[in-house]
C-alpha cells in the first residue's frame, strides 16, 4: 500500500498576514517527514488545510495523484487522512471510549474490539472507561491516535505532538511512530524542535514566513544548519555559567507547604520544602499537570494555604495576597500570559497599570494619572524591546513573543529581587526565546533571584543553578545543575527514582 | 388538619400535578444547556406556549390542536434565539432576557381578547380508578395524558444523553464545541436542533398551565415558574432524575405552605412563601455536593459563542 500526498502551490492568506504563501510539497509513504519552523511560519495552518478545518484561498490537494476537496475535517476523514491536533481535541468530560467512537458509524462492540487489538499491537495500556480529564497528557494523546488509527489512516500528522511528553513519553511515542511508518502509513510531523527532526524524521522540509524555504533529507542537516534556516539569521547561543551558592544569603524559605483541593481538575501538593539564595535560579520541572500551577499560585498569593511558612527576605508573607507580595519586591510572570498575565482586551499601558504599586503612583485619589502610566509603559516597550512603541495598542494584537517581553518588563523594570516565572517561553519562537533567556541570565548576574517552573527541559538545564522535579504534587530533592542530565530528569519527571 | 389516607394521596396527586410544568421547561432546557446553549428565554417561551395553546383551544375548540400548537410556537419563539445567537453569535444571556421580555409583552398582547374567556376541560385518563382506590387512587389515576408524559420524560432524558449515540453528540458538543467540530459534527446544526427542542418543551409547559393546570388565560400567568426551571438545571447538575427530584419538592413545598396558610398557623405568611424556593436550593445543594460529578456533568461551553474557523 503505498500512498503519495501532494500539495501544490497552497496559498492562505489571513488579514494583516500571508499564513501560506504558494506552499508546493510532495510526501510519499515509508518515510516521516518534518515540517520544521518557527510560530507563525505558516506549519499549522498548511496542516488545518489538510485536515479540512481550513480552506485554503488557492492550490489544491492531490492524494495518489488525485485532486481531493477538503471542504470539512469529514472530507479529511474520508479520505484518511488523520491528524493530531496540538491542542488535544478530546472532550474532557467524556469518557475514553466515548471519546473514541463518537464519530464512527460502527457498533459499540466493534469499535471496542477494534480498540484492543490496536491497544495490544502498540502496547499502549490505557483504561476505556474514565473520563479523559484524569489522564495523563501523554495519555490523551494517545487516545487521539487511536482516534485516527481506528479508521485506517494513509496519513497521519502529528502537530508539535512532544510539547507536553516528557523524555520517555517522547522515546514511547516515536517507537510507535515509526512502527506506525512500518505498517504504511505516511507521517507528516510538525515541529520547531530541532533535536526531534534529526532523531525522528527521514525528510525535512522548513518553512519560515508562510514559505517553504528549504527540503531536504535530513542526514544532511544539523542543528545548526537547520535553526539558521529557520530563523533565516545566525543564532548565538547562549549559555550560563552555573554558580554555587552555599554560602549566599537565603532568600526565600519555603517549609510545610500542603495544598488539598477539592477540585479534580487540581492537584494536592504534599510537605513541599525549599530554600533560594540571593543570586541564584531555582528550575522545577515536570509533566504538566502536576501541580506546577497549585505551585505557582501559592507562591504569588493567588492560593493562600494554612499552615505553611514562606519567609521572604526575613519577612513571614504566606498570608499576604499578590498586590503586598509584589510591594515586598516579588514578581510573577504566570504561565498563561492571555487570561493570568494580560488582560488582551485592555491597551498595554493599561495592562501596565494593572501591576501598579503604593510606591507608583500612578493612581492619584482613586484616578488614573494616565500620563505617568504610559510613560513608565513606554520605559518597558523600549528597554524590554516590544516590537511596538504605541501603548494605546491592545494587547491581543501583540504576538506571544511580544507580549511575553512586555510582562517580564512589567515585573522586572520595579528592581524586584525574587522573579517567580512559570513557562516563560511556552510556544514561542527561536528569536524571543532567546531574548527571554538572556533577560532571565542578565538577572541573576544582577543579584537577583528567580524560580523558574518550566516543562522545557533544555531551558531548565540552560537557566538554573539547581533543579528539582516536581511529580504528583511532591518535590524531588534539589541537585545541582551540573550534575543534572535530561535523562536524569526525564526518569523524575516519569515517577521514577534515581541513584 | 385531617389525616386520612386518601387525603394525603390527593394532596401527592395535586403535587405531582403542580411539578408538571417544571419539569417539562426543565428537561428541554436541559437539554439545550448540555449542548453548550444558555437560554434564559424559558419564561418567555413558557408564556408564549401559553397563550398560544389557550388561543388555539378557544378559535378551533379542538384540544390536540392547541398542545401541538403551543408546543410549535415554543419552536418558532426559540428559532428565532437559536437564529440570533447561533447564526449571528449575539451573547447568549442577553439575547435570551430579551426573549423573556419579547414573550412576556407578546403574550400579554395577544391574550387582551382571550381573557376572561373559561377553558375546556381536559380529558382526563382513568378517572373510575382514582375514586374507587383509596390512596393510591388520586396518585397513580385520573391525570392528564401530559403529567404521565413529563413524569417519564427525565427518565427518557437521562436515557437519551447517557446511552444513545444523539445524546453522546449532545454532551460532546457542549463539552468543547471546536474538538466537535474538528471531528466533523455540525457543531451549528446540533445547538439549534437543542434550541428547538428546548422551546417546544417550554411550549408545552406553557399549555399545561393555560389549558390543564388553570384553564383560562390570565396575563403573567407563568409566574416566574421559568426562572425556577432554570435554576433547577442549573441546581440540578444538570442531571435529568434531580431535576424531577427538585420539581417535586418545589411543587410539593408550595402545595404544603398553601395548606399551613389555610390552616392558619403562626407562621409569617411571606416566610412560607419564600419557603419553596429556599428549600428546594437547599435540597439540590446537599444531594448534588459531589464536586467531581459536578465537573463531569457541566456542559464546559455553556453560553459560548462558537465560531468555525474559515
Amino acid at each position: 500500500m503505498n500512498t503519495k500526498l501532494k500539495v501544490s502551490e497552497i496559498s492562505k492568506i489571513y488579514p494583516g498576514c500571508i499564513a501560506n504563501d504558494k506552499v508546493s510539497l510532495e510526501f510519499g509513504s515509508g518515510k516521516i517527514y518534518a515540517l520544521l519552523g518557527e510560530n507563525g511560519a505558516g506549519k499549522s495552518t498548511l496542516v488545518k488545510i489538510l485536515s479540512g478545518v481550513v480552506k485554503p484561498d488557492k492550490g489544491e490537494v492531490f492524494l495518489n495523484d488525485e485532486s481531493i476537496k477538503l471542504n470539512s475535517p469529514l472530507d479529511a476523514k474520508k479520505n484518511n487522512i488523520g491528524m493530531v491536533f496540538q491542542h488535544f481535541n478530546l472532550f474532557e468530560t467524556l469518557s475514553v471510549f466515548e471519546n473514541l467512537s463518537i464519530d464512527s458509524d460502527k457498533k459499540d462492540e466493534d469499535i471496542r474490539l477494534l480498540v484492543n487489538d490496536i491497544l495490544q499491537k502498540y502496547n499502549f495500556k490505557i483504561d476505556l472507561d474514565i473520563p479523559v480529564l484524569n489522564l495523563s497528557a501523554g495519555q490523551k494523546q494517545k487516545v487521539e491516535i487511536i482516534r485516527c488509527l481506528i479508521r485506517n489512516p494513509k496519513v497521519l500528522i502529528m502537530d508539535e505532538p512532544t510539547s507536553v511528553l516528557t523524555e520517555q513519553e517522547t522515546d514511547d511515542l516515536f517507537i510507535s511512530l515509526k512502527q506506525f511508518s512500518k505498517d504504511g502509513i505516511l507521517i507528516i510531523y510538525i515541529t520547531h524542535k530541532l533535536k526531534e527532526v534529526l532523531s525522528l524524521c527521514d525528510e525535512v522540509a522548513v518553512m519560515r514566513k508562510g514559505k517553504v524555504v528549504s527540503v531536504s533529507n535530513t542526514i544532511d542537516e544539523k542543528i545548526e544548519s537547520l535553526a539558521n534556516k529557520m530563523v533565516g539569521e545566525n543564532l548565538n547561543t547562549i549559555k550560563k555559567k552555573i554558580n554555587n551558592f552555599k554560602n549566599s544569603q537565603e532568600i526565600l524559605k519555603i517549609t510545610n507547604l500542603n495544598f488539598k483541593s477539592d477540585d479534580p481538575y487540581e492537584t494536592n501538593l504534599n510537605n513541599l520544602n525549599l530554600s533560594l539564595k540571593k543570586g541564584e535560579c531555582l528550575g522545577i520541572a515536570g509533566i504538566s499537570g502536576n501541580g506546577q500551577n497549585e505551585l505557582f499560585q501559592i507562591l504569588s498569593g493567588e492560593i493562600i494555604t494554612e499552615g505553611t511558612s514562606i519567609m521572604f527576605r526575613n519577612k513571614e508573607i504566606g498570608k499576604l495576597n499578590p498586590r503586598e507580595r509584589r510591594e515586598y519586591l516579588m514578581a510573577f510572570s504566570p504561565e498563561d500570559r492571555i487570561s493570568q498575565a494580560a488582560v488582551p482586551e485592555l491597551k498595554i499601558y493599561e495592562n501596565v497599570a494593572l501591576n501598579n504599586f503604593k510606591s507608583s503612583n500612578f493612581f492619584e485619589k482613586g484616578l488614573v494619572n494616565e500620563k505617568k502610566i504610559k510613560e513608565h509603559s513606554k520605559k518597558i516597550l523600549s528597554n524590554f524591546s516590544v516590537n511596538t512603541n504605541n501603548v494605546e495598542l491592545k494587547s491581543q494584537f501583540l504576538s506571544g513573543g511580544n507580549l511575553q517581553k512586555l510582562i517580564i518588563g512589567r515585573e522586572l523594570i520595579t528592581s524586584p529581587e525574587l522573579l517567580v516565572c512559570f513557562n516563560p517561553t511556552w510556544g514561542l519562537d527561536v528569536g524571543a526565546i532567546n531574548y527571554i533567556h538572556e533577560t532571565l541570565i542578565q538577572i541573576n548576574e544582577q543579584g537577583k533571584s528567580s524560580i523558574l517552573i518550566s516543562t522545557d527541559n533544555d531551558e531548565l538545564l540552560k537557566l538554573s543553578d539547581r533543579i528539582c522535579v516536581i511529580y504528583k504534587g511532591k518535590l524531588s530533592k534539589i541537585m545541582n545543575a551540573d550534575t543534572v542530565t535530561a535523562e536524569k530528569l526525564g526518569i523524575l519527571m516519569g515517577g521514577g527514582s534515581i541513584d | 388538619m385531617s389525616f386520612d389516607l386518601n387525603f394525603i394521596g390527593i394532596l401527592i396527586g395535586a403535587i405531582m400535578a403542580s411539578s408538571v410544568p417544571l419539569i417539562l421547561a426543565a428537561s428541554g432546557e436541559l437539554i439545550t444547556e448540555r449542548s453548550g446553549v444558555l437560554n434564559l428565554g424559558v419564561e418567555g417561551m413558557m408564556i408564549i406556549g401559553a397563550i398560544s395553546g389557550f388561543a388555539l383551544m378557544v378559535v378551533t375548540d379542538n384540544l390536540f390542536f392547541a398542545v401541538i400548537g403551543s408546543m410549535f410556537s415554543g419552536l418558532i419563539i426559540s428559532l428565532i434565539f437559536g437564529l440570533l445567537t447561533q447564526s449571528l453569535l449575539t451573547n447568549h444571556v442577553a439575547t435570551g432576557l430579551a426573549l423573556t421580555i419579547f414573550g412576556i409583552g407578546m403574550s400579554a398582547m395577544i391574550g387582551k381578547n382571550f381573557v376572561g374567556i373559561p377553558g375546556k376541560e381536559f380529558p382526563l385518563l382513568f378517572p373510575n380508578l382514582k375514586e374507587s382506590i383509596p390512596f393510591l387512587g388520586p396518585i397513580f389515576f385520573g391525570h392528564s395524558i401530559i403529567l404521565y408524559f413529563a413524569f417519564g420524560l427525565p427518565f427518557l432524558t437521562n436515557y437519551f444523553l447517557k446511552k444513545t449515540k444523539t445524546g453522546l453528540i449532545v454532551r460532546a458538543v457542549g463539552d468543547s464545541p471546536t474538538s466537535a467540530s474538528n471531528q466533523g459534527i455540525n457543531v451549528t446544526l446540533v445547538r439549534y436542533s437543542c434550541i428547538l427542542y428546548g422551546g417546544a418543551m417550554c411550549g408545552l409547559a406553557g399549555a399545561y398551565l393555560s389549558l390543564i393546570y388553570t384553564p383560562q388565560w390570565i396575563e403573567n400567568m407563568t409566574g416566574g415558574r421559568g426562572w425556577i426551571a432554570l435554576a433547577l438545571v442549573v441546581f440540578a447538575t444538570w442531571s435529568p432524575i434531580k431535576v424531577l427530584i427538585g420539581a417535586l419538592i418545589f411543587g410539593g413545598i408550595t402545595i404544603l405552605q398553601l395548606h399551613m396558610q389555610a390552616v392558619g398557623l403562626r407562621i409569617p405568611v411571606q416566610l412560607l412563601s419564600a419557603l419553596p424556593y429556599i428549600m428546594t436550593i437547599i435540597v439540590l445543594v446537599i444531594i448534588s455536593r459531589d464536586s467531581r460529578k459536578i465537573k463531569l456533568n457541566t456542559p464546559t461551553s455553556l453560553g459560548q459563542i462558537f465560531y468555525k474557523e474559515k
